[in-house]
């Protein structure tokens, strides 16, 4: 293997990582996914370091190894872009890609985004069946579609203008809360409290958690660590908002 | 009866809110379903392990551990990683009446002051979400734990 050769399998390697990681891959995927690349395109072996927020990477060639690093920028979950730089992959492994053919599909991925209206409409119907599953009747359960619904939206768009995620849930929680509230101050619903407590649900951060976790358990600790802090700063940004909300409309009173 | 219509709602109200949430994680369209699926077992398992009178925490567990094996099944035939729908999957089942409980016992105890009643409940309802979420988090990891030791699923 020439090293111009070598160099392009290497920027492929950290460029398939790359992507995986901005799109909400845990680190153990990363991690096994451009080793396998890299291996499957014909380097001896390839060592990866996933970091907070960078990939550093290493090719080791017949007589010399090539390292080089990216910063990674959150650009939101996306598993139709794993899957797809997975699927590719998979087709190097197979040998029907060689490295050129590999790069046209891999800058071939576009992220896959449903529409602001259509996510709003499933997330406030989801709410609404949490609300059910928690035995709300069904005024709370309506009252939940439309304010996680409309506090999706709100979501969407302020993520849309590139505010910071912490200001967004907290937005999206204060508005998700006032809509609920209604039930309680105007007595719409005999289960005022239960559509409080499911209108929020949507904030909670599954990912960042679950990845958190797994991450910690595979021994990534530092991206685990990092991941978890930044579901806690989420859920603290929600809490806010939820504060802010019940503190403005008087929602006190237990239970 | 009422056994098998519980079920039925049960699975129903928690597989629109898997495929909900699967679209918000930008899920492909195809494999929405299995998201569906994904929720619609882990909610029904789970009530009838409740029914049985098994603790809500390793009920979840082997919920969740059951959803992960279908997971690591489709993710061999859809040549995807499982955590692409089981994550939305595990969506219904996180406990967000306990944390929201143990959050406002909270606040209330700043405002109000300290009793028995409202201590009790923090803490209860702490605790119950932090096992909740456990046993998730484990039920998924359980298959990659067990039998996929050193090899990758895809």
């Amino acid at each position: 293997m020439t090293e111009p050769q070598q160099r392009e399998i290497t920027r492929l390697c950290v460029e398939s990582g790359l992507r995986l990681m901005q799109h909400g891959a845990e680190s153990a995927l990363i991690e096994s996914l451009s080793c396998r690349l890299g291996l499957a395109l014909g380097v001896r072996s390839v060592e990866v370091a996933v970091m907070a927020n960078a990939l550093i990477l290493t090719t080791l060639g017949a007589d010399h190894c090539i390292t080089t690093v990216r910063r990674s920028a959150d650009r939101g979950i996306n598993m139709h872009v794993i899957t797809e730089v997975q699927r590719a992959i998979l087709e190097v492994e197979e040998g029907r890609l060689d490295p050129a053919s590999y790069r046209a599909a891999l800058e071939a991925v576009q992220p896959l985004r449903y529409p602001r209206w259509l996510l709003s409409l499933v997330i406030g119907l989801s709410c609404a069946c949490f609300a059910r599953l928690a035995e709300a009747d069904v005024e709370a359960c309506g009252l939940v579609f439309l304010a996680s619904g409309l506090a999706m939206y709100v979501r969407l768009r302020l993520a849309k203008l590139h505010f910071s995620p912490l200001l967004t849930f907290f937005a999206s929680a204060f508005v998700a809360t006032s809509l609920a509230g209604l039930g309680l101050l105007l007595k719409l619903t005999l289960t005022p409290r239960i559509a409080l407590a499911t209108c929020v649900l949507f904030l909670v951060p599954g990912f960042p958690l679950i990845n958190g976790v797994s991450d910690m358990v595979k021994g990534y600790s530092n991206i685990g660590l990092a991941r978890l802090a930044w579901a806690t700063l989420l859920s603290a940004a929600s809490c806010g908002g939820i504060l802010l909300a019940m503190t403005v409309w008087k929602l006190w009173g237990w239970p | 009866m009422n056994l098998l219509l519980g079920l039925l709602s049960n699975m129903l109200l928690a597989a629109i809110p898997a495929a909900g949430f699967g679209m918000s994680f930008n899920v492909p369209r195809r494999v929405l379903l299995w998201c569906a699926a994904g929720g619609a077992l882990g909610r029904g398992l789970r009530f009838l392990l409740l029914r049985t009178g098994m603790p809500i925490p390793w009920a979840t567990l082997l919920a969740a551990a059951a959803v992960s094996s279908l997971g690591v099944y489709a993710a061999q035939r859809l040549r995807a990683h499982p955590k692409v729908f089981t994550v939305a999957a595990m969506i219904p089942m996180i406990p967000g009446v306990p944390i929201y409980t143990a959050l406002i016992a909270l606040i209330e105890i700043q405002r109000r002051g300290l009793t028995n009643e409202l201590l009790s409940t923090a803490l209860s309802s702490a605790l119950l979400s932090v096992f909740i979420v456990a046993a998730l988090a484990i039920g998924l990891a359980l298959p990659g734990l067990l039998f996929y030791r050193r090899r990758p699923v895809v």
